[in-house]
């Protein structure tokens, strides 16, 4: 036997149907016990590949999305929300439901009081780990605030950072999903949250003078 | 779920929470989901070689089985059935991209002796006893669509040549030849691979 019939019957040779004639070929040709020694061992160690590999939590969201769409789960209703919107959630709702009582009926906001200079207190924020709102619009609410109690300004500003954080969080969401409807929700529930903190700092301003 | 249900419901049996899948239960779901969720989103990855790809016909994978299961009577095992159908998915996808499933028959002479000639020329490029599993990923990765269906289905989720000639559409004969060409290629990269390290090295 040389090397070409031993590779043209090396498949069936790896599969168990081994010849004396196959045998003494391997034992005398270093080519072929070598090609036969890497094609077994690739061979073992594609089991190592079966599970090695995480998928990235979001398909499980959006698969568990779907389940739900489709009525296959049936148990008490998780709240629509993923679990790092409603850990926002806990730390808005007193907030901007009183802010919500308290604005229904008063005036709307008035674009030319954001502006207003008035003395500036400073400030005391504590520091967050996420990067400081910097848009035009947070440094005018800012201001604006910056006249009220020492910790009420402070809540105000984290209120702020918490709303940009969020959205941050939900543009990622949709930037590595585009089409996915529940991120875009989330966005779209991300930036009506900074709307009520901007109308809950806006309408006490108003309300005020 | 958070870690700590999870953790609750991980006292689940596989069987009862099949069980309690079939009533909607939103925890059996999720237990099934992460108990299998490696072996079915490895294998979309190993055959696809495409993260998002894979993402997509894991969920689509896992979605078929759930609408599913309500027929599940447990004839096989339930990862048997999961894994068929997770192939299915995927071969189904590959053939919605025109991809080859089975690769184009390539048998001339000259092929056929290159492996050899190569290895007499060579002989210091073997293997040497061991791949890292990483190597052997990429390699498998780069593999032509066709021969990556073969060897994962045959090497990595270890299914017989009749059932991967009954699943892809080809004859057993061609599996098995398809396979070892696959082999073949996978051993030129890893040596390739191998090589340019140490190239590197010096």
């Amino acid at each position: 036997m040389n090397c070409l019939q031993f590779e043209n019957a090396l498949s069936d040779y790896l599969e168990g149907a081994r010849s004396s004639e196959q045998q003494a070929h391997v034992n005398s040709c270093s080519a072929c016990s070598g090609l036969l020694a890497d094609l077994t061992l690739i061979s073992a160690e594609a089991v190592s590949l079966r599970e090695l590999d995480d998928p990235a939590p979001k398909v499980w969201s959006a698969l568990e999305a779907q389940l739900r769409r489709e009525g296959l789960i049936r148990s008490a209703a998780r709240p629509l929300l993923p679990d790092f919107f409603r850990r926002w959630r806990t730390a808005w709702l007193v907030p901007v439901a009183a802010a919500l009582a308290i604005a229904a009926g008063i005036k709307l906001y008035h674009p030319a009081k954001i502006g207003d200079t008035q003395p500036v207190a400073k400030v005391s924020v504590p520091k967050s780990s996420r990067a400081p709102a910097v848009s035009a619009e947070d440094r005018d609410i800012l201001k604006t605030v910056a006249s009220r109690p020492p910790a009420q300004a402070v809540a105000y500003r984290n209120d702020l950072d918490q709303a940009n954080a969020f959205i941050r969080d939900a543009q990622e969401a949709v930037r590595n999903d585009p089409n996915d409807i529940y991120s875009q929700q989330m966005l779209m529930n991300a930036y009506e949250q900074k709307q009520m903190v901007y109308r809950l700092a806006l309408d006490q301003s108003n309300d005020g003078q | 779920m958070t870690d700590a249900k999870r953790s609750k419901s991980a006292k689940l049996s596989e069987p009862e929470a099949i069980e309690k899948a079939k009533q909607g239960d939103a925890e059996a779901f999720d237990f099934l989901y992460h108990l299998h969720k490696r072996r079915v989103y490895s294998l979309c990855l190993r055959m696809t070689g495409n993260t998002a790809s894979a993402e997509d016909l894991t969920q689509e994978a896992f979605l078929q089985l759930f609408r599913k299961i309500g027929t599940f009577r447990g004839e096989s095992a339930f990862s048997t059935w999961l894994h068929r159908m997770a192939v299915n998915v995927v071969l189904m996808q590959l053939r919605k991209k025109n991809l080859p499933v089975v690769p184009i028959e390539e048998t001339t002479e000259g092929e056929e002796e290159g492996t050899i000639r190569k290895e007499l020329g060579a002989p210091d490029e073997r293997l040497a006893g061991s791949i890292d599993r990483l190597q052997l990923q990429r390699a498998v990765d780069e593999l032509p669509p066709g021969y990556r269906t073969i060897f994962v289905l045959h090497d990595v989720e270890g299914y017989e040549h009749n059932e991967i000639a009954t699943m892809v559409g080809c004859s057993i004969g061609n599996s098995k030849s398809q396979l070892h060409k696959a082999r073949i290629k996978l051993r030129d990269l890893l040596r390739v691979n191998r090589a340019e390290k140490a190239g590197k090295r010096r």
